[in-house]
């Protein structure tokens, strides 16, 4: 059997005496799109900036591509990883977030290419390059001398996607990322994930486009109050689902 | 349609009667000051002039700038103010770049989550801040008094590897950098920690998901972006600075006041030597001032949609609406016929 890329066993967190997180279990498979759904302060948020330590998960077990999470086992101890080592597992993870948050102060060229140069010591010419390509690819090659602050939501988002695209990662997290755009807008970033899903990127999205959800995603997960409340095939699940929370839960937002 | 036929009615500006009256107020005492500053006055000696012409002799007193603008003139270019001028910019230079540097690190200590680090920085703005700098520039320069050695090698020990006499290691100047070096590193902690405040959290939050260092996010994502926060009140530190330089003069460095106080001692002319010095303060504070707005400028790429104009073009623009404000204007009335 192979390694999953991403494995939660029991995975606790909490902010402060609030628990968000009580107990995830939850299995990502290599190329295959997870998706995460629930309300807002279900934990889906956490449970994604868990996963590349964003957050530091309180208890469990954590592992992305068989490794654990920020830390390494040594004998029956586990050690706390460095600043660098963090840095070097993050690097293999790619992440989009909500708000965008490209770097204002750079081009969208120099936004694609500062982590290769600077993360991965590409040359800045290889990077150059790589980046071109990947503006293409999500349909923004006209835009790389332009800063974020002068692009639409949308197009913010999708040279976020390639930023994250250009470290070579194994893993993508989508951190609700079509939630701050104008609802023309989600469609074009939706489709480049799409387009992702198909080339056999293993991602991990949490969303509330249900539809996206039903059409791309491998496995839903129902995150409620810190667990798992259903999860399973999203035609399954989403279509027929067994708890009332979910059900409730879809009512709301479809 | 109205009644002249026209198809475009004729707008009556406001009339800003109150600004015009403050306007007129305003030429006149501009009128008054530029008048006293030329005037001429009797020479204060007493001394007359003589001359004779066809044949008359006629004596009349001795006219005098008022404000003394040749012996203004006579002493601007000496090469005494000149040395002082250069020392003044020396010495802001060393000082604001030892405080920028203070104030950095300074500021991403008070950041840390490291509660002793946080607290030592907090305890050194406290202090810096809290006492005088003319206190602090005499303190560093009586140094020598409280310590008269100096030493490299391992504390609470008897092994050093290199020795000075401070006499001879702190001079006047040296200790007035270190002054005003570490006074201003006070202020500029706090400048430096409101520009790291005011970049966006998720900045941070990205360049981690790259897999940048610490070191690596601040040097490259957040620095860049609090710049632009930071460099107006840096700007007006360093104004600041040019001018808290005469402090220093009471302490043996000869700088651009200390340096007018020299000549103004032994002629006399002293309102005249305070005016030379004043003018080349204002002549740097000038060059400053254009210096910070290219330099916001630089760092406010990407942060705005579009530049702030430079100052040419802005003057471009101006003239260009004071010109459209003459012409009359002209709204298009709608046709209800």
């Amino acid at each position: 059997m192979t390694i999953p890329m991403v494995e939660a066993i029991g995975v606790h967190k909490s902010y402060g005496g609030v628990e968000v997180l009580r107990g995830v279990d939850l299995t990502v498979a290599r190329g295959e799109v997870t998706c995460l759904i629930g309300p807002s302060g279900s934990g889906k948020s956490t449970l994604l900036r868990c996963i590349n330590h964003l957050e530091k998960h309180d208890a469990g077990e954590l592992r992305v591509d068989g490794e654990l999470v920020g830390y390494v086992a040594r004998g029956d101890k586990l050690h706390e990883l460095n600043d660098r080592q963090i840095c070097g597992e993050r690097a293999q993870i790619g992440m989009v977030f909500q708000r965008f948050n490209l770097f204002q102060h750079l081009t969208v060229l120099d936004n694609i290419t500062i982590g290769q140069i600077k993360v991965k010591d590409i040359e800045p010419d290889v990077a150059n390059t790589k980046a071109r390509e990947l503006l293409a690819r999500v349909g923004l090659d006209n835009k790389e001398k332009h800063y974020p602050a002068q692009l639409s939501g949308g197009q913010q988002q999708r040279v976020a996607i390639a930023r994250a695209l250009a470290m070579g990662p194994k893993l993508m997290l989508f951190d609700e990322p079509t939630s701050a755009l104008d609802p023309e807008l989600v469609g074009e970033v939706l489709d480049v994930m799409k387009d992702l899903a198909r080339t056999g990127m293993t991602m991990v999205v949490v969303t509330h486009e249900m539809n996206f959800a039903r059409e791309v995603a491998n496995t839903v997960y129902f995150l409620d109050g810190g667990v798992i409340e259903e999860s399973g095939d999203p035609r399954v699940v989403l279509a027929a689902p067994a708890t009332p929370r979910l059900k409730s839960f879809l009512s709301k937002v479809l | 349609m109205n009644s002249n036929g026209d198809d475009a009615a004729k707008v009556v500006p406001v009339r800003h009667y109150g600004q015009w009256g403050a306007s007129f107020g305003a030429v006149i005492l501009l009128a008054m000051l530029i008048h006293t500053l030329q005037s001429k006055v009797p020479s204060q000696t007493g001394q007359r002039v003589c001359q004779t012409v066809n044949g008359n002799r006629a004596c009349h007193p001795l006219m005098v700038w008022r404000f003394g603008w040749d012996v203004v003139s006579r002493y601007f270019f000496s090469s005494e103010i000149l040395r002082g001028l250069v020392v003044t910019i020396e010495l802001t230079l060393i000082a604001m770049f030892l405080g920028i540097f203070i104030g950095v690190v300074l500021a991403v200590m008070r950041l840390s989550s490291n509660r002793l680090l946080s607290t030592t920085a907090w305890t050194y703005t406290w202090f810096f801040r809290g006492t005088p700098v003319y206190v602090q520039i005499f303190f560093w320069f009586f140094i020598s008094t409280i310590y008269q050695n100096l030493s490299l090698g391992v504390p609470f020990t008897n092994i050093t590897f290199v020795h000075f006499h401070v006499n001879s290691l702190i001079t006047a100047f040296v200790s007035a950098c270190i002054a005003l070096g570490l006074n201003e590193g006070a202020y500029m902690s706090e400048i430096a920690r409101s520009g790291l405040i005011a970049v966006d959290e998720g900045q941070t939050e990205a360049a981690s998901s790259l897999g940048m260092t610490r070191a690596q996010t601040l040097r490259l994502v957040v620095l860049p972006q609090a710049m632009r926060v930071i460099i107006p009140p840096t700007g007006n530190e360093l104004i600041s600075m040019l001018k808290t330089t005469s402090l220093v003069g009471s302490a043996g460095v000869i700088e651009l006041y200390g340096a007018q106080n020299n000549i103004s001692s032994s002629n006399f002319e002293v309102v005249q030597l305070l005016i030379v010095a004043s003018l080349w303060y204002l002549i740097v504070t000038t060059i400053l001032s254009i210096g910070q707005f290219y330099l916001e400028r630089h760092f406010s790429r990407g942060a705005l949609r579009t530049r702030p104009p430079t100052p040419i073009a802005r003057l471009q623009s101006d003239i260009r609406g004071v010109v459209a404000k003459f012409r009359t204007p002209r709204i298009a009335k709608a046709d209800h016929s």
